[in-house]
């Protein structure tokens, strides 16, 4: 039997897009489809696993360091829904010492430990925010995660970071063997969304991989601390998920990506009609 | 563009500073550093553990635990242990880069126990930031504004006329801090002066310090580092100033010192008595060159085996002092100088135009860059008629055998020289370092 590739793939995106609740669905589904999966959540509020959880993780790994004991992995690592592991980085409350440093830290403490197991298939980094520092990059670099996939929406700020994410993604393209995945819209329902996602994507030289419709079943599901796939798993929300798990298990388009310039960026947006051609015109002349 | 190297740096980064409250007698540095930077700065300045220097020096020793989590726990636990161990007078809390980093609130840390009333001051001094001769001032100021400001009373400002503090030697930096500092005070003090010297073992510790508002005006003796303090405490208690752009060297220029002080301390209403200290300092004089006459037989005598020339790598203060020395006093003429304490451009001009000043007939080449081993390299490419000498530090006793110079170790780091009390400052400095120029050339002869 040929030996089984595991796949590390970072998830980023602007603030608030919906990262970790989109990765948390996508992992419940590939845990349908039988696969083994680890998600690590690269964020000081260690809330990325929640769902899969059912309520908030108790013991990060940056913990561990905080408390100089002696930490077995199955301190930090909890079992959640279809059988994923989760894994919390944690980090300094709001205000003092350096996340960046955390994530770094915690990657290390977890290889450490023996996180990385040979029968997973996969791990999921789920990164917060913008990459505003080397050590947001962290999952990215020293060959980790090798596949990337942002999650935008058709908003102009999500676009913007999307962009800005591709730049870290290509610098680090060049020394290490990182590529990009695709765009996942988690939709906000504006005009013409899927258009504008695609025409991005298309001239960041990657793919939509998969359109994430709105339903307010997926805030239903987070109040009651799961995903939606646990939630309803007849909803139609919840095959949604399935398709995404599917598209992602079977992806072979990872490229490196071709961040645009701002006047690039800005003009697919007019002509995709989320800038106003006239009130952009008159902010161009202030 | 690659970064440039820097060969042979003669300083060293802003925390090296901590050597600055070295030299406050009981006061107590505390490093918010990893562990090393101490150890780096101690071992740079060498013989420089004073009070709680060296390896007695309090660090949080900040490690990753600290840089992820923040490290002011660790710096709070690491303060009240110190009070615990070492009675100190004032304490000041150093923050190395990765604090800087980090950007640990020491500030608040330093509140803390100020509110609890203890004599504590803080200083940003990441090694990155500047260097130790720029963090000197930083240093001094956060002491004036920090625990100095505790003690003012405006009232008091400047109502002692005949009081001075001065600014001169950056302690260890200068490695004849302490004799330059005993001589300075001598003489001011023989010209009617009071003076705070505020370093080392003849200055009254905190208590003088405190006593910083109520002089009437200041000395800074300098062409640069230093001026940040004497700029800030004209804005804060009003005091004037008076800069003397060198170390005063001999007869000569220590005689241009004093009357410039004169001159000023009258203008700003000290009570001095004019006569007094000129006949002081023609007492001085005449002893300093009754020493000198009973060199002439030895000149003379000696005139085929004595330098003619020199090389100074040094910071600029020295250089000027030793340059105007050396052609006013000695005959042995200042070539290629080069001012290796990373002179910041904008005083550069000035600094050039007053080595330019000390000879009508000759230039004075002057290079300012913070990498001695390029001023080594210069001084390799260049060949003067004659026998010169290199006066520098400790690393430039090897070019000068490769030149076969004579050679004076007058700056760190001094591997092959110990200094306790020497200084060069002054008549007595001066007659110094006419023995050290001498006693190299005949130590020859053996």
């Amino acid at each position: 039997m040929a030996e089984k590739e595991l796949r590390q793939i970072a998830i980023y995106g602007k603030g608030g897009i919906g990262k970790s609740t989109t990765t948390q669905n996508l992992t419940a589904g590939l845990a349908e489809l039988g696969k083994k999966v680890m998600v690590v959540g690269c964020d000081p509020k260690a809330d990325s696993t929640r769902l899969l959880l059912g309520g908030l993780h108790q013991k990060t790994v940056l913990d561990t360091l905080r408390e100089d004991g002696d930490v077995e992995l199955n301190s930090i690592m909890k079992e959640g829904f279809g059988g994923t592991r989760c894994v919390e980085s944690g980090g300094p409350e709001p205000g003092v010492g350096c996340a960046g440093r955390g994530i770094i830290t915690s990657i290390g403490l977890l290889e450490r430990l023996g996180a990385y197991t040979e029968d997973l298939d996969y791990v999921f980094y789920d990164v917060l925010g913008d990459v505003v520092c080397g050590g947001f990059a962290m999952p990215i670099r020293e060959g980790k995660a090798k596949e990337i996939y942002i999650v935008a929406s058709g908003e102009m700020m999500a676009l913007y970071a999307a962009n800005n994410i591709s730049k870290g993604i290509s610098r680090y393209a060049r020394t290490g063997g990182v590529r990009l995945g695709g765009i996942i819209c988690n939709s906000r329902n504006v005009d013409r969304e899927k258009e504008l996602l695609e025409a991005f994507a298309k001239e960041l030289g990657t793919q939509l991989i998969y359109f994430v419709p709105r339903d307010n079943i997926v805030q239903r599901a987070e109040i009651n601390k799961k995903t939606v796939i646990a939630y309803d798993p007849n909803s139609k929300q919840a095959d949604e998920y399935r398709s995404l798990a599917e598209a992602i298990d079977k992806n072979t388009f990872l490229t490196v990506p071709k961040p645009m310039t701002q006047e690039r960026l800005e003009e697919i947006l007019i002509e995709h009609g989320l800038i106003d051609t006239e009130e952009y015109a008159q902010a161009q002349a202030i | 563009m690659g970064a440039e190297i820097i060969e042979q740096e003669r300083f060293t980064c802003a925390l090296g500073a901590m050597q600055t409250v070295v030299a406050i007698p009981k006061a107590l540095p505390i490093l918010h550093s990893g562990p090393g930077c101490g150890d780096m700065v101690s071992g740079f300045f060498q013989r420089s553990k004073g009070y709680a220097g060296g390896s007695t020096t309090p660090c949080s020793n900040f490690s990753e635990k600290e840089v992820v989590f923040g490290g002011v726990n660790r710096l709070r636990e690491l303060v009240d242990n110190s009070y615990k161990i070492l009675n100190s007078d004032l304490q000041v809390i150093f923050t190395g880069c990765t604090a800087g980093i980090v950007g640990d609130d020491v500030q608040s840390v330093a509140e803390e126990f100020r509110d609890q009333g203890k004599p504590i001051v803080y200083v940003e001094s990441p090694g990155f930031k500047s260097n130790n001769y720029v963090s000197h001032s930083v240093v001094v100021n956060a002491i004036i504004d920090q625990y100095v400001s505790q003690y003012e009373d405006e009232s008091t400002f400047r109502s002692q006329k005949n009081t001075v503090n001065v600014f001169a030697s950056i302690p260890y930096q200068d490695m004849f801090w302490r004799g330059n500092l005993d001589e300075y005070k001598r003489l001011l003090e023989a010209i009617g002066l009071k003076v705070n010297i505020l370093f080392g073992d003849k200055s009254e510790g905190v208590r003088e310090w405190q006593s910083i508002p109520k002089a009437n005006f200041n000395i800074l003796v300098s062409p640069w580092y230093g001026k940040d303090i004497v700029d800030h405490l004209k804005d804060v208690y009003g005091q004037p100033y008076v800069q003397y752009p060198n170390i005063p060297i001999g007869a000569n220029e220590t005689e241009k010192f004093l009357n410039k002080v004169i001159a000023f301390a009258i203008e700003q209403g000290a009570d001095i008595n004019e006569v007094e200290a000129k006949r002081f300092i023609k007492r001085e004089s005449d002893a300093y060159y009754a020493q000198l006459e009973d060199l002439a037989t030895f000149l003379l005598e000696f005139r085929y085996g004595l330098p003619n020339h020199a090389h100074i790598i040094h910071d600029a203060g020295y250089v000027l002092g030793i340059s105007k020395f050396l052609i006013n006093e000695t005959g042995v003429i200042p070539k290629e100088q080069f001012i290796v304490d990373d002179t910041p451009e904008k005083y550069q001009e000035e600094i050039a135009k007053e080595l330019q000043s000390i000879s009508k007939k000759r230039e004075v080449p002057v290079f300012f860059s913070p990498d001695a081993g390029k001023a080594q390299n210069k001084i390799r490419e260049i060949t003067h008629k004659g026998k010169g000498i290199i006066i520098g530090a400790g690393w430039d006793k090897q070019i000068a055998r490769e030149k076969n110079y004579d050679f004076i170790s007058a700056a760190i780091p001094t591997d092959y020289r110990l200094v306790m009390r020497t200084g060069y400052v002054g008549f007595t400095g001066g007659l110094r370092l006419i023995e050290d120029i001498y006693s190299n050339t005949l130590s020859k002869f053996a």
